[in-house]
């Protein structure tokens, strides 16, 4: 126990914390494969990027806004995986209905599509580093993604609080949609 | 150095030489398949990893007088054996192909309708006002022709969806498929493509619709009958097999498109996504088949319906076995997770108890407890090391000395920081405080 009688080498550190991250196999335990399971319940790991970087690299899932002199392409992104959602005035399905491809009606009805297709794909909520010059196409576009049900607010990542910490966290598994009505008695906090 | 390097080679040599067997199939993910998922469980594979160096280092110290630094010598070694063969792990397209119309034909096609809209002044008009508003059914059914199939395929493998059912293996999704649960009531709740459905709106079995006359290759009519398989799976919810599927719905023999007319299989059963697991994919995949099939070896008996061990599915041999006969055509997928509808799904359906989880996160790395601990409050870092069920006793016993049999616990204070606590010492001082305030180790009990 003492320190003479077990010095503290890496190699011990090292076979604890994978000790300590082994998934357990017991029959107690069931695995959920989805990737996005764990983003949704906030436990995933999300980068922190660096204080001072501008804009930062926290997230999960982002916005993207290239505008050329022709066209504008809206894209989601993965931290991990790069663009999963896009949309762009350039594809033949949106061009098709469009007056102009890059004037303010091509990008309010681009925030509708890109909307629509995060509806699809269950992905609503993602950050926005876009800085747009208010009244500017591009504020328009981003206000028609919001009216149209994607939140640019990402939550925070749940911190998993220990025995001996102050504070114990609300877990989102606990609260469901029934107990959230407003007829329902408020949630049971966690004590 | 290069003596040992040497020897390393011909391990990965034996390794590639087995999975080579069968390139182009799916089939060759059977001959070697810890060699495929190795990076899909890293800290399950790491033992095995660990082993393996070990015993490559022992061999290059037999046969190499040259030994300095082994950790060094190790991490190369290492690195050489996790190294991905780009042959073994490069996916396969397991779908259709499409034959694309003349790119001259369709260019002067649609040049010539821009052209229109650009001449179009009640378009103009439109625009210039801000007014125009574009069909989104429109766009959706021109994207699902066009760019929508591949980007749909970025999207599953966001979702994880090829991995977990296909191994390796991708397709590009050709069929448009049409899902829609009918909600009480005249409202739809439609599947596309990772929206979240509830249990409560998933009881039934969903409508479901694909043009089935149509050739997936060509994109025109097939001109002769076609029958199609549609499955249902949900990779996540095998209780006990974390790699295998869970069958909610098999309807083989599709003729024409007409879901109604075809074999089922295995009867429909509602997703049933356990309270605290969170998130489940339930994922319908449609296979278009080359002819009428025998199937009968899946038929699921009417009192197996809620066996769910008769319903563990794995698509991965399903196709292997029947790649011959059957090309995946179509995919839909959705997120369903726990609701208060399961309850009775559970007990009256499935005749077993609710299962209730919560996600276990790591434990927090502790290092070794020392004998004595400088600049660490006693009491705090005796507990850490404590055995943790004892500590919670003690807690537990404390609250319970305190509740009265029938008038329950101690009314809390009203302003617990105005209660002097006097003739204790400063550690027990905080204990008493922070039990007053309700925060730490109190709050669970």
């Amino acid at each position: 126990m003492s320190r003479s009688a077990r010095p503290l080498t890496s190699a011990r550190v090292f076979h604890k914390i994978k000790e300590l991250s082994t998934p357990q196999t017991s029959a107690a335990y069931v695995i959920n494969r989805n990737p996005r399971n764990l983003e949704r319940l906030r436990i995933a790991y999300k980068p922190g990027g660096y204080h001072l970087e501008k804009p930062g690299r926290s997230y999960w899932h982002t916005l993207e806004i290239n505008t050329s002199g022709r066209y504008v392409s809206a894209d989601v992104k993965h931290f991990e995986n790069g663009t999963i959602l896009s949309a762009s005035t350039s594809e033949w399905a949106i061009k098709q209905q469009l007056y102009k491809t890059n004037d303010t009606s091509a990008f309010v009805n681009l925030g509708r599509v890109l909307a629509h297709r995060c509806l699809q794909s269950g992905i609503t909520e993602m950050t926005c580093n876009v800085d747009a010059v208010p009244g500017s196409k591009l504020e328009k576009l981003l206000q028609t993604l919001q009216d149209n049900g994607v939140s640019f607010k990402e939550p925070a990542r749940l911190a998993n609080s220990q025995p001996w910490d102050a504070k114990r966290h609300e877990k989102p598994w606990e609260i469901s949609e029934e107990s959230l009505e407003p007829t329902a008695p408020p949630p049971k906090s966690v004590k | 150095m290069g003596g040992r390097k040497r020897k390393a080679t011909p391990r990965v040599k034996t390794q590639r030489a087995s999975a080579k067997h069968k390139p182009m199939s799916v089939e060759k993910e059977k001959e070697n398949p810890t060699w495929i998922y190795s990076s899909l469980f890293p800290f399950q594979n790491s033992p095995s990893h660990r082993t393996k160096r070990v015993g490559q280092l022992e061999l290059a110290d037999h046969h190499s007088t040259l030994l300095q630094g082994h950790r060094h010598a190790g991490a190369i070694l290492g690195a050489e054996e996790t190294a991905t063969d780009p042959e073994v792990a490069a996916r396969i397209n397991i779908g259709f192909p499409q034959l694309k119309e003349s790119r001259s034909a369709q260019l002067k096609a649609r040049l010539e309708h821009l052209k229109a809209q650009r001449s179009s002044k009640e378009l103009e008009q439109l625009a210039r006002t801000n007014k125009l508003i574009i069909d989104l059914d429109k766009v959706q059914r021109t994207y699902v022709k066009t760019t929508g199939q591949h980007d749909l395929r970025l999207l599953a493998d966001h979702y994880g969806i090829f991995e977990h059912l296909f191994g390796s293996a991708y397709f590009v999704p050709r069929v448009p498929l049409s899902i829609s649960y009918e909600v009480d009531g005249d409202s739809l709740a439609p599947v596309y493509n990772g929206n979240v459905i509830k249990p409560a709106e998933a009881a039934k079995a969903p409508q479901i619709s694909f043009d089935g006359l149509l050739d997936p290759i060509t994109g025109q009519a097939a001109g002769q009958d076609t029958y199609w398989t549609l499955l249902a799976t949900n990779p996540d919810a095998h209780y006990t097999n974390a790699t295998a599927e869970c069958l909610h719905w098999f309807i083989a023999n599709i003729p024409n498109g007409k879901v109604g007319d075809g074999q089922v299989l295995a009867e429909y059963l509602p997703p049933f996504p356990p309270r605290g697991v969170g998130y489940q994919r339930m994922v319908f995949v449609l296979y278009k088949q080359e002819a009428r099939l025998d199937l009968g070896s899946y038929q699921l008996a009417d009192a197996d319906y809620n066996n769910l061990e008769k319903r563990t599915f794995s698509t991965l041999d399903f196709y292997r076995q029947h790649q011959e006969q059957l090309t995946p055509a179509g995919l839909a997928f959705y997120q369903t997770n726990w609701d208060e509808s399961l309850t009775h799904l559970y007990h009256d359906v499935l005749k077993s108890k609710e299962p209730v989880y919560e996600y276990d996160f790591p434990k927090p790395y502790l290092a070794d407890q020392k004998f004595f601990p400088l600049k660490q409050p006693f009491n705090l870092y005796m507990d850490k090391h404590r055995d943790q069920k004892q500590v919670n006793k003690e807690y537990l016993e404390r609250k319970l000395a305190k509740t009265h049999p029938f008038e329950g616990p101690e009314q809390s204070l009203r302003f617990p920081n105005a209660h002097p606590i006097r003739d204790v010492p400063s550690w027990l001082k905080t204990e008493i405080r922070k039990q007053r305030l309700g925060t730490g180790r109190v709050q669970d009990y």
